[in-house]
């Protein structure tokens, strides 16, 4: 039976026998003052006690041998190699051999409890250390992003996450974010990521530091439970951790295909639009890119692919390396996806900001036509579109239109209103075109709706508007529109057709149902344009309201008349009672 | 009288090969202090471990060598070193000097028999 002490040697605790302590003491004595103080030897010792830490916890086995004793010792010094040794091996450095006199006395307090002590006056550099970015894996929600990000920036990682949600409800680009984040940030993995991530320095008094943080945290959660019962516990979590992972796997792949998809339907649309810019027609257009220059128009697109598809693109890289542990992406290519994505987004708001510009300025042109004076009139619309009215071969059709009629298609505009106005009855009627357009300044304004070419068509009773204008080849599209006034004198009918219903203003054309089927009849009365129809109506309801009211008033006198019968009789009766009295 | 200086010279030839041979071996890869020190001992240029650390920092303070902390399965963490550029630069130099001087003594002891 020996007596055992308890020693600490760079942060492991070991039990040692009393006399075997004794040797070791004097052995790290001996060693203390063949290195002396430099700066170098505090960091030989800190090796030396690491290797001798290092070399005891492979002599101990659990259960079996849990004390160091006198040949555990023996056995490591003599690996390790006295003093003497180190003399006759060599080395010895000439400024070693300087400080090795002076004061080897201190170093009897600490022998014991080496380690930690030593560096114990160091200054503290962690404020220094350059940070790593890189995710948390023992703080986590999802992927450590989060608190890898509050490490970074010495914020709490709540305070992160709240500021994730936010964006997440303020258009989602926060999960977008946070997926490009986790898959360009690194893992800590061990301890040293750990320490960096930190920003502290990755030497050993940190390493305890972590490695005591740690077992703290273990004990509190598993404190007063066996060893075997903390097995269990941990194989469970593992069996859990499996079953989510194999759902999450699942999930991933599902994801991984679906952003496949959508990345190859984004190429897809942009190489359709890149064909649409250069000429080559198809269905798929984005309606405000007309508003654009061809070469800013392919800017624009491929700005606004880039910034939908490179969040794509990196959810789709980090599910590949979730899914089948590929290499994650190098920092270079990760480095270049991040910014021509923040490019692509810098361009969008360039598009946005200075195409605003060429829509400040308005400016309307207004010109008069008179029409020849008709009792009535058939208002109609021709469609510019149709060459041969059928609903089945759209593109065909605008095909068509460009061998026609010299690549209109790019040119016609729809924005055609028109309005109804009363005149004298005597005098003739007459249409007022107003065109008009926007611009950068005033004049280009004015250009802009001097070159839309508009004009109605008057062929007897029938008066023709084209579906379309022409803002003309060469031209952009801003803002133009066509508004029409017909000053009709009072008295004149109008056969409205109805495929102009939706060009009417100020008057519901589709309320208005008269006996034509593909027309609606109105009127121009002084008060304005009426329906024929619905002024039929009117005139039917207050007819019989008329008819209600003059009944009511007849029934009203009947009842007065009933009334004076009864009173009369009710007096009567009166008197009969008195006279019997 | 003579064994000391017999002794010294040994002394200083070791220290110079010790130090390249170092540097060659890191210079495979990073690599842990003791597994160093099994292959000098294999290559008898060292007889205990505790010899190697001292050259080891040197060589780390000048530049040569850098090393990063590791987690060990068993005990501590461990120290890994590897090679600098610098390092590299300076092995390849010795590497020069190494064959000069295999030749140098090769010339000198041709015409000679070595006991």
């Amino acid at each position: 039976m020996n007596k055992t002490i308890i020693i600490n040697i760079n942060s492991i605790v070991f039990h040692i026998e009393e006399d075997a302590y004794e040797n070791l003491r004097t052995y790290m004595i001996e060693i203390k003052k063949h290195f002396g103080k430099s700066e170098d030897s505090k960091e030989i010792l800190e090796d030396i006690e690491n290797r001798i830490a290092e070399m005891f916890s492979e002599r101990i086995q659990l259960g079996r041998k849990e004390v160091i004793n006198m040949e555990d010792v023996t056995q490591v010094i003599s690996q390790m190699g006295r003093v003497s040794d180190f003399e006759t091996e060599i080395l010895t450095d000439d400024n070693l051999k300087e400080s090795i006199e002076s004061d080897p006395t201190d170093f009897h307090k600490t022998s014991a409890d080496a380690g930690p002590e030593n560096n114990a006056d160091e200054p503290d550099y962690s404020s220094l250390i350059a940070k790593k970015l890189m995710r948390d894996m023992d703080d986590k929600v999802l992927g450590g992003v989060c608190s890898g990000l509050g490490h970074y920036f010495n914020i709490e990682s709540k305070w992160i996450r709240i500021i994730f949600v936010l964006f997440f409800l303020f258009g989602g680009s926060g999960v977008i974010l946070y997926f490009v984040l986790w898959a360009i940030m690194p893992k800590a993995q061990n301890r040293a990521d750990k320490l960096s991530m930190r920003g502290e320095k990755a030497n050993l008094q940190n390493f305890k530091k972590s490695f005591d943080e740690e077992m703290k945290g273990i004990r509190e959660n598993f404190s007063g439970t066996g060893e075997h019962i903390n097995r269990g516990a941990r194989s469970i979590g593992d069996g859990l951790g499996r079953l989510f992972s194999s759902i999450g796997k699942i999930l991933a792949v599902l994801i991984l295909v679906a952003t496949g998809f959508t990345l190859i339907g984004l190429f897809v649309v942009l190489v359709l639009h890149v064909l649409n810019i250069m000429g080559f027609q198809n269905d798929v257009y984005f309606p405000p890119l007309e508003v654009l220059q061809p070469t800013g128009a392919f800017f624009a697109v491929l700005a606004g692919t880039l910034a939908i598809g490179i969040p794509f693109l990196a959810l789709f890289f980090f599910l590949l390396r979730l899914v089948f542990k590929t290499k994650p992406m190098n920092n270079y290519a990760s480095m270049t996806l991040l910014a021509s994505w923040i490019v692509s987004i810098v361009l969008i708001l360039y598009f946005v900001i200075s195409t605003n510009q060429e829509f400040q300025e308005v400016s309307t042109i207004s010109v008069e036509k008179q029409l020849a004076k008709k009792e009535t009139f058939i208002f109609s619309e021709n469609d510019m579109r149709v060459i041969k009215a059928s609903d089945e071969d759209f593109t065909k059709k605008k095909f068509n239109l460009n061998l026609t009629e010299k690549g209109l298609s790019e040119v016609l505009r729809g924005d055609i209103s028109i309005q109804f106005e009363a005149i004298d009855s005597l005098k003739n009627p007459y249409l007022q075109y107003n065109y008009h357009a926007k611009g950068k300044t005033y004049s280009e304004a004015s250009e802009r709706a001097s070159k839309i070419s508009y004009l109605v068509n008057q062929q007897g009773d029938h008066v023709i508007f084209n579906s379309h204008f022409s803002i003309n080849k060469g031209q952009l599209y801003r803002d133009q529109r066509v508004a029409i006034t017909a000053y009709l004198p009072v008295g004149t009918k109008v056969l409205l057709a109805h495929e102009l219903d939706h060009k009417v203003r100020d008057i519901w054309a589709h309320d208005c149902k008269g006996e034509q089927k593909n027309y609606s009849e109105w009127i121009m009365q002084k008060d304005g344009f009426k329906c024929i129809q619905k002024l039929k109506e009117e005139k039917e309801k207050a007819l019989q309201e008329s008819l209600d009211e003059k009944e009511k008033v007849e029934e009203q006198t009947k009842e007065g008349e009933a009334a004076e019968k009864t009173d009369q009789t009710g007096i009567a009766q009166r008197a009969d009672a008195t006279n019997a009295a | 009288m003579y064994s000391m200086i017999a002794v010294n010279t040994q002394t200083q030839m070791r220290k110079g090969i010790l130090e390249y041979c170092i540097l060659s071996i890191i210079s495979r890869g990073e690599i842990y202090a003791s597994d160093i020190t099994r292959e000098l001992k294999k290559a008898e240029l060292l007889v205990v471990e505790g010899t190697l650390y001292p050259l080891l920092t040197r060589l780390k303070n000048n530049g040569l060598l850098s090393y990063s902390w590791q987690e060990s399965t068993s005990g501590p963490p461990r120290k890994y070193y590897q090679i600098t550029s610098e390092g590299m630069d300076v092995l390849k130099k010795l590497d020069v000097t190494w064959k000069e001087l295999l030749f140098a003594v090769q010339i000198s002891i041709a015409n000679r028999e070595i006991i």
